[in-house]
């Protein structure tokens, strides 16, 4: 199987550089270029910095109001996630552990929201928030967010925990525990590893969003990072080098979040995708 | 565990918050939006039943069939240009080649950056005074290739299509490899002992053993050019004059821009109804071709 020849190899290679350079150079530019001023980048695009301009980057931080969104982001993203995950938890167990009439029917139910668009659900959202007088505050993000996540989170977990033996709770039984201190101290610490997939999953999608928080969101305050940077982007249009240290600054996290978790985030991105 | 006492309640609190939240955001939605289709509403005034007057509206318009064709050439450009380099890359990447690993990394990176951070970046790109893309061009004495990208409505959608190929590419690449390594050993040893090697065993076994999983890339990339919004929204907001709208940007500056949720709403419908549609054709006829 393994047979290749020279030629095959070179081909193989030179596709896949040309592929990882197309893949890299965008960003690589971008990054480089930040740390110009303004009439170095004119005068020479691809040339590298005489000097590092580090205020670049305490400028973008400054005008971009990158600490507000950043801040807004972190939590945003994680309390929907730890609500998702937490009600999605408690879900999935009584859908994997429990016989009850309604148990397929609200399976079921929690698949079908893999299929549907959000744009499908925009405007209604939008007026229900209005109505509950959610719109322009936080929970009018975390609700959705919560919502849309909770199919993949059930679909994850419970699968994950059907697999265990039916026997597990038995002991517990025995003790005399409720069900939901079996949930508790059973069930989920061995369904750590659903967890954490569960957990990436989530807050990658919270993280990313951009369509709700474009509707839902007017205040500069609330504004997450993919908000305020669209918004950023859009008006300090003067400076190139400031947008491009604003989007290097957010861009740095969210690689290293992915080099450091890419097998789970690969995984589970893809059968998001996939079963969705 | 029916022997437990107050189980019944248990399990209906356990479901109950689950399901309140994801219901009433994610599914009733769908019907409100259904019932606002067929109103007349400003979001202000007082509601009135319209019938399928919104419908017949968007039918007529043609900025709104502009969005349909638009959508119709990320649907295609995503296809031809998605899928077949990512069945390549996922071929390439599955011979075992060292460093195969760096390139995976590299090829899905774009997946995982946010679509707006990916949109930004490429506006940068194509930006036609100080772009990367046109200083390129002007380095290697290409001066006369020189576009406004973006702006020239021959360009335009060429250009969302080729940022839309390079941010979802990765993810198909990493599909169809996951696809490849599940191919039993067995397989690949029988091709061998048949004498069907290199490029033949490709096309005449390997492709055909992940067959499923091209259609399942087919489905979804198509359902994925339905809903393709931030990128476009954010490169060129759907302009310059239409130009480069999709149904989800006429949607959104129907409902929140002029104010017009009953019209929006039968905007969103549409654009459920057409995607389901193409889906079920092409689930049909992937089916037909496997009897």
């Amino acid at each position: 199987m393994k047979r290749k020849s020279g030629l095959y190899r070179l081909f193989a290679y030179t596709f896949l550089c040309l592929f990882a350079i197309i893949n890299v150079i965008p960003l690589f530019w971008m990054v480089v270029n930040s740390f110009k001023t303004e009439q170095e980048y004119a005068a020479g695009p691809f040339s590298f910095p005489k000097t590092l301009q580090f205020a670049n980057y305490a400028r973008a931080w400054e005008v971009a109001n990158m600490n507000v969104y950043f801040l807004n982001s972190i939590i945003i993203t994680f309390a929907s996630l730890i609500i998702t995950v937490l009600l999605g938890a408690l879900a999935a167990y009584f859908l994997s552990r429990f016989k009850f009439k309604l148990r397929g029917v609200t399976y079921g139910a929690f698949l079908l929201g893999m299929l549907v668009p959000i744009h499908a659900t925009l405007i209604p959202i939008f007026l229900i928030m209005q109505k509950l007088r959610l719109l322009d505050t936080y929970w009018s993000l975390i609700l959705p967010y919560t919502a849309f996540h909770l199919s993949l989170t059930v679909f994850i977990l419970e699968g994950f925990m059907r697999s265990f033996p039916k026997d597990l709770e038995e002991s517990g039984v025995m003790d005399g525990a409720g069900v939901y201190r079996i949930f508790w101290s059973i069930i989920l610490p061995i369904t750590r590893p659903a967890l954490a997939t569960v957990i990436i999953l989530n807050f990658i999608y919270n993280w990313n969003e951009y369509l709700f928080a474009l509707v839902l969101i007017t205040s500069t305050e609330l504004k997450t990072l993919p908000l305020g940077l669209a918004n950023f982007v859009g008006i300090e249009t003067a400076s190139l080098t400031l947008q491009m240290a604003a989007l290097t600054i957010a861009l740095i996290p969210i690689l290293i979040f992915y080099l450091l978790l890419q097998k789970q985030l690969v995984n589970g991105m893809t059968a998001g995708a996939v079963k969705g | 565990m029916q022997t437990l006492r107050g189980t019944k309640f248990a399990i209906f609190l356990g479901l109950f918050p689950a399901l309140v939240i994801y219901l009433g955001i994610a599914i009733v939605p769908i019907g409100l939006s259904l019932y606002y289709s067929l109103m007349n509403w400003n979001g202000i005034g007082s509601m009135t039943f319209a019938g399928f007057d919104n419908y017949m509206k968007i039918l007529t318009d043609d900025t709104f069939w502009l969005s349909v064709k638009n959508n119709v050439i990320i649907m295609v450009t995503g296809l031809i240009g998605q899928l077949p380099l990512g069945l390549l890359l996922a071929l390439l990447l599955n011979r075992g080649l060292k460093g195969s690993g760096i390139f995976r990394t590299i090829g899905f990176m774009p997946v995982v950056i946010s679509s707006v951070m990916v949109s930004l970046i490429w506006g940068m790109v194509y930006n036609t005074e100080y772009g990367m893309l046109n200083n390129l061009l002007s380095m290697i004495g290409l001066d006369g290739w020189r576009r406004n990208w973006l702006g020239d409505s021959t360009w335009s959608m060429l250009s969302i299509s080729i940022a839309y190929i390079w941010q979802n590419c990765g993810l198909y690449m990493v599909i169809f490899l996951a696809a490849l390594q599940n191919i039993p050993d067995e397989v690949n040893e029988a091709a061998e002992l048949d004498g069907a090697t290199g490029w033949r065993r490709t096309l005449r076994i390997t492709i055909p053993m992940i067959r499923g999983t091209i259609m399942v890339g087919v489905v979804y990339s198509i359902s994925n050019s339905f809903r393709v919004f931030d990128l476009i929204q954010i490169l060129t907001g759907g302009g310059p004059a239409h130009q480069t709208e999709v149904m989800t940007i006429y949607m959104y500056n129907s409902a929140f821009i002029n104010m017009r949720y009953g019209y929006g709403s039968a905007v969103s419908i549409l654009v459920l109804l057409f995607s389901l549609i193409v889906i079920s054709v092409i689930n049909r006829f992937g089916r037909e071709k496997e009897v």
